[in-house]
């Protein structure tokens, strides 16, 4: 996949991504956005592109009509590249739970410009996903949500998943898994401006 | 027959039905003739609602906000317009079950549109509903000047029923709605011509159109809860311009026949109208 340094994009994909921008979270946090991307010419492209044996790239970008428009419509698409990363966690958890896993729609890579709303997360640095599915069980009830997320948790203590609940913060329709505000800088490039 | 027969009919079914009360208000194209028959009564809307929700989706369409080809996520969970707190819509309740099918994924705009209203999914009404927004949709009804149209809230909410929160029509209101699908005052004919497609599809079709001609195509939306029995339709007929009608009822749980109440005077309707 062609990396590209997301300073470089037309005027408008960078007022949509800001690249490299530092985001506030209610004024108590502030964490830096990703600066570089994978360009995905297509989505043949993103389905094709295999990032583990069992997740393909396009599983893990599937928005729907509420990320902005120029996104959502015109090609090239622009991936943080901690994808990779992700990718990499949820094939060591399908492992462990020796079924498939379904990532839900927006519960992957989402832009800052997403219209979904809620507190900066880690879905805009391509460091989440929404399990809503795995093998036959829906992780809609505290018993598959919380079964699940021991397995996930014991991936790692870089692991984190939101705990059962209704509450800002808390899941009961789908397992959110996290690697935290992960930036991946790929060999050969710089942070330098 | 007329309009005092027909008045005295529907007094008649209704009181022998045991019904509460029933509404019905029609709009001849024909003749440009009304008829109100407690054509101002605000009812519980049950899902004659999803009209509504309709005409919004289409007019964001033309407006250039939506596009009906685009996708939204297919999720079962939404929040309670009093409180905020989660409901979900039972499957087991919901009189379609495809969209469930679909949780996790999504579903374009237009196969969103086409359920909620051929059999009446509350999912995809829901989904559709909590996108657009309560607040847009009845700005689309008052820029449309359609009175007598009320929606506040998703199917299902519990708790917004519990404080008596509940989307509401009139018979007038539903017949000015189902005017947009003819008449150049809003929609692209384009648009009008997609949503009447849609009506016309209409799988429930044990009111309106049982006692009438197999000659009569209806464009119709049922809406039914325990005390509510409602259909609302365009009835076009073969010869003529068709005619609006709609036909609401309330009366006490559990009674019998209701939806044969509305068939009834669905016929008494067309023999009015064809007289």
């Amino acid at each position: 996949m062609k990396v590209v340094d997301g300073l470089t994009l037309s005027a408008e994909h960078r007022a949509l991504l800001r690249p490299g921008e530092m985001l506030e979270c209610d004024g108590q946090e502030a964490h830096r956005l990703p600066r570089y991307f994978y360009e995905i010419d297509s989505w043949a492209h993103a389905k094709e592109t295999q990032l583990t044996p069992h997740f393909t790239l396009s599983e893990l970008i599937t928005v729907d009509c509420r990320e902005a428009d120029l996104l959502l419509h015109s090609f090239p698409h622009y991936v943080p590249c901690a994808v990779i990363v992700l990718a990499r966690y949820l094939e060591d958890f399908r492992q462990r739970v020796e079924a498939p896993v379904c990532v839900a729609v927006n519960g992957g890579y989402r832009s800052p410009a997403h219209r979904l709303g809620g507190r900066p997360n880690p879905h805009i640095w391509a460091a989440a996903a929404n399990i809503y599915r795995v093998g036959d069980t829906w992780l809609d009830s505290q018993k598959s949500i919380e079964r699940y997320a021991r397995i996930a948790e014991s991936l790692g203590p870089e692991v984190y998943v939101r705990p059962f609940g209704f509450n800002p913060g808390e899941t009961d329709d789908h397992l959110h898994v996290d690697l935290g505000y992960l930036l991946s800088t790929p060999r050969g490039y710089s942070e330098l401006q | 027959m007329d309009e005092q027969a027909l008045h005295d009919h529907i007094d008649s079914l209704r009181a022998a039905s045991g019904s509460a009360a029933i509404g019905v208000q029609i709009f001849d194209y024909e003749t440009e003739r009304t008829f109100s028959h407690e054509g101002d009564r605000w009812f519980h809307a049950a899902s004659t609602m999803k009209v509504a929700v309709l005409v919004a989706l289409f007019h964001a369409a033309d407006m250039g906000r939506v596009r009906l080809e685009d996708r939204l996520h297919v999720r079962n969970r939404f929040r309670s317009i009093v409180d905020r707190s989660i409901f979900r819509v039972q499957r087991d309740r919901d009189a379609d079950s495809a969209v469930h099918r679909r949780v996790g994924r999504s579903m374009k705009l237009i196969e969103l549109a086409e359920p909620m209203i051929m059999r009446s999914s509350n999912l995809a009404t829901n989904l559709l509903l909590e996108f657009l927004t309560p607040d847009y949709i009845q700005s689309t009804l008052k820029k449309a000047k359609v009175d007598g149209v009320q929606v506040l809230r998703g199917v299902e909410d519990s708790v917004a029923f519990d404080h008596g929160l509940n989307n509401t029509v009139t018979p007038s209101g539903l017949v000015a709605l189902l005017r947009l699908l003819r008449e150049e005052r809003l929609f692209s004919e384009s648009a009008r011509s997609r949503m009447l497609a849609i009506l016309l599809a209409q799988e429930f079709n044990s009111m309106i159109p049982a006692l009438l001609p197999d000659s009569a195509q209806v464009a119709h939306k049922t809406g039914e809860i325990s005390t509510c029995t409602h259909d609302a339709g365009l009835v076009l007929l073969p010869g003529r311009r068709p005619y609006a009608v709609a036909i609401l009822t309330e009366h006490p749980p559990g009674l019998d026949d209701t939806q044969k109440l509305v068939a009834k005077v669905s016929r008494l309707v067309y023999e009015f109208i064809t007289a």
